[in-house]
């Protein structure tokens, strides 16, 4: 044990304590510090917990906390690095928090989302005994550039965790094509037959074969690229899966019912969530649970029970109606929470959208153009009004004009508070699209504003 | 009824940056003002014949699955396309369909791909992208700003006979030296801007859509106005920000 590693752990809990103080909830300070003075202290810390890793383009932070969940079933004592703190520092901090000055850790499990580009890195100090990979959609063009970079470091991930079960979104070619060449226990799970009847037309993020560029042949798909690829030329295809759904029974604005199965029979789970994207998120937390030895019924109960957290179609109920933030972060997301409100939604409602480009929202707004807002249109006299906000404003409005909206049922509205007047005085349900540091301000100002939990406080 | 025919080139793949807001826009500004938009997608494998389009539109897509060598364009399209450019067919090419125009492109470990030499000039590609918001402004547009997103990693230097389309105010452009951005040649407009370039650009999305209607029809078009306040918001509000 280097004295260093102490003495970065001393620094990081000390620095929280601070900022704690000051009501600052700033989350990567702490572990910036403590990186800095021992960058490697992460790998004395997590030697003795069993690390969950989950890593992926979209679903992370739901699945994440559904997986905690089911560990909550379980009875068995974990932590996890909530608020997207989900990058080396971050994940150093969690740690931090959770140990000793020794760096011995207080918990059995340490459930990590971990963001695709830091995963590489985090490998290196962390022996994950479990990690998922959600899916692979282009993201944030401007961060990672490239699909394949995206790809290489998760590949690289996993191949510095031999031990670790591996859960794979059996329906994303991109995903299935990083354990090809891997040792490890490998979990598939994937929906096994159509999740909506109306599908969103989108771009596809993968429609040529990974190994050999032949257009994919599709039996069905459920969204995106997902769904029963398989290459005419190759024969590359979508592997068996070891935890599916065999059939989608009933979904509205609050759950989906679907038909699974984790090991010999079918069960009937309600999934307390809305959404094609949540029985995804559902099914990748129970193939984990399922990999650390979780029981099914235990399994059942921790994901129809579960309550979303932070932003993932939350529910504040605010002036005797629903408000539901739902975050947008690229056009495979967005695209997803379209088809939901699309196929949803039956009576009249208000829309909001925050679209900000910072660095955490990526700086490139284009993607606003790949996403289907056209599909809005066919919700009709249901919605009437959409508010739009955030410093890129403008070009959203613009976006919604050009996706068939008529100008006069489209309102900018820049500043928050004002906007939040105008959502609080609204009288029917309200949907609101943020991006992500968009979520992150307004949901501390509903917080603020009605008394509501602040996110550094869970 | 008027009418443009619009061919949308490589959808399938060259379609990273998100521009077909550019097709969007088009299709869009035609139709508001009675004009009919006929667009047709042309991926790869199938069959190109350029004097069926009035209006060819290329965009920007990534090295991992294609790059600069995409074998259906040199084998096919290429030289198609170079014989509707010099027909005068109009073009606006994007990103990676800028670069498809030029003569050739050279990798970063040094090979050299032949493009479809429509348009004179090449691109050096590099480790480092260039990315960001940026601006640039149009002397042919009587000094017409233009704003846009760039992330590119090829840099690109014009030969004789081709303009750029801009004068780079804010950001890299072609290749971060000479200040120059984009291409123009007879009726090609060709820019590293993202965003999508023409719906918050839309005097530059007339003017590209006039050059097809009085290229098609060999007479004079004058378009009708249109209420361009929410464009014209999004364009100002990212030149405040740039330009201060």
């Amino acid at each position: 044990m280097k004295l260093r590693a102490v003495i970065a752990i001393i620094a990081c809990k000390f620095t929280k304590f601070l900022l704690r103080i000051l009501k600052k909830g700033g989350t990567n300070l702490p572990g910036k510090i403590a990186v800095k003075i021992c960058p490697s202290v992460l790998g004395v810390m997590a030697r003795g917990v069993t690390t969950i890793i989950i890593t992926g383009t979209n679903g992370k932070t739901t699945t994440s906390r559904m997986i905690e969940q089911c560990l909550v079933e379980a009875g068995v004592s974990f932590f996890c690095n909530k608020s997207g703190a989900n990058l080396l520092t971050g994940i150093t901090n969690e740690f931090a928090q959770n140990s000793d000055i020794f760096g011995r850790c207080r918990k059995q499990y340490a459930v990590i989302e971990c963001d695709e580009a830091a995963f590489r890195q985090v490998s290196r100090y962390v022996n994950a005994k479990h990690i998922i990979v959600t899916n692979i959609f282009r993201d944030q063009v401007d961060r990672f550039v490239e699909l394949e970079t995206t790809m290489s470091g998760i590949r690289a991930g996993i191949e510095n965790s031999p031990e670790a079960i591996v859960s794979i979104n059996a329906d994303c070619s991109l995903t299935t094509s990083l354990v090809k060449n891997v040792k490890n226990r490998i979990i598939y799970y994937g929906v096994n037959c159509p999740v909506y009847e109306d599908l969103v037309s989108e771009v596809s993020d993968a429609q040529y074969c990974i190994n050999c560029n032949a257009q994919y042949n599709y039996e069905y798909k459920t969204y995106g690229h997902l769904g029963s690829y398989v290459c005419p030329e190759c024969g590359y295809k979508r592997p068996e899966t070891e935890v599916y759904v065999t059939e989608v029974v009933s979904g509205d604005l609050d759950s989906t019912t679907v038909k699974l199965k984790i090991n010999n029979d079918e069960k009937l789970l309600r999934i307390n969530l809305p959404g094609g994207y949540n029985v995804y998120n559902a099914i990748s937390a129970a193939a984990v649970a399922k990999g650390i030895g979780i029981s099914e019924d235990k399994i059942i109960t921790a994901l129809s029970s579960f309550e979303c957290g932070f932003g993932r179609m939350e529910n504040f109920h605010i002036g005797g109606k629903n408000v539901r933030m739902i975050l947008i972060k690229n056009p495979a997301g967005c695209n997803q929470v379209l088809n939901f409100l699309k196929n949803t939604v039956k009576e009249k409602c208000l829309f909001v959208t925050i679209v900000n480009d910072r660095i955490s929202d990526g700086t490139d707004i284009s993607w606003i153009w790949d996403a289907n807002f056209e599909k809005l249109e066919d919700l009709g006299d249901n919605l009437p009004m959409i508010y739009v906000g955030g410093a890129r404003a403008d070009d959203m409005a613009n976006r919604l004009k050009y996706a068939g909206r008529s100008i006069d049922r489209i309102k900018i509205i820049k500043d928050d508070d004002m906007l939040l007047d105008e959502i609080d005085k609204a009288d029917v349900d309200v949907f609101i699209m943020p991006t992500y540091s968009a979520m992150l301000s307004f949901r501390e100002k509903i917080s603020k504003r009605y008394n509501l939990k602040s996110y550094w406080e869970n | 009824m008027d009418e443009l025919k619009i061919c949308y080139l490589y959808p399938d793949i060259l379609n990273l940056f998100s521009d077909s807001g550019n097709i969007t826009c088009i299709k869009k500004r035609l139709e508001w003002r009675g004009i009919k938009a006929d667009i047709t997608e042309i991926p790869v494998g199938e069959s190109l014949n350029v004097s069926d389009y009035d209006l060819f539109f290329i965009g920007g897509g990534q090295e991992f699955e294609h790059g600069f060598n995409i074998p259906d364009f040199a084998d096919k399209k290429a030289k198609e396309i170079k014989k509707a450019v010099d027909d005068e067919k109009v073009f606006l090419a994007i990103g990676t369909g800028y670069q498809l125009l030029g003569n050739y492109c050279k990798a970063v470990d040094g090979t050299q791909y032949d493009m479809s030499g429509a348009v004179n000039f090449h691109t050096i590609a590099r480790e480092e992208r260039f990315i960001g918001n940026y601006c640039f402004e149009s002397e042919e547009l009587g000094g017409l700003k233009i704003v846009g997103f760039e992330n590119h990693a090829g840099k690109t230097y014009l030969s004789d006979g081709v303009k750029p389309l801009g004068k780079v105010l804010k950001g890299y452009g072609n290749n971060g030296e000479d200040f120059t951005e984009g291409a123009r040649y007879k009726n090609v407009f060709a820019s590293y801007s993202h965003g999508s370039l023409l719906p918050k650009n839309p005097v530059l999305a007339d003017y590209i859509i006039k050059t097809a209607l009085e290229r098609k029809y060999n007479k004079e078009f004058e378009l009708s106005q249109l209420d361009d306040t929410f464009e014209l918001n999004a364009n100002k509000a990212m030149l405040d920000r740039l330009l201060g």
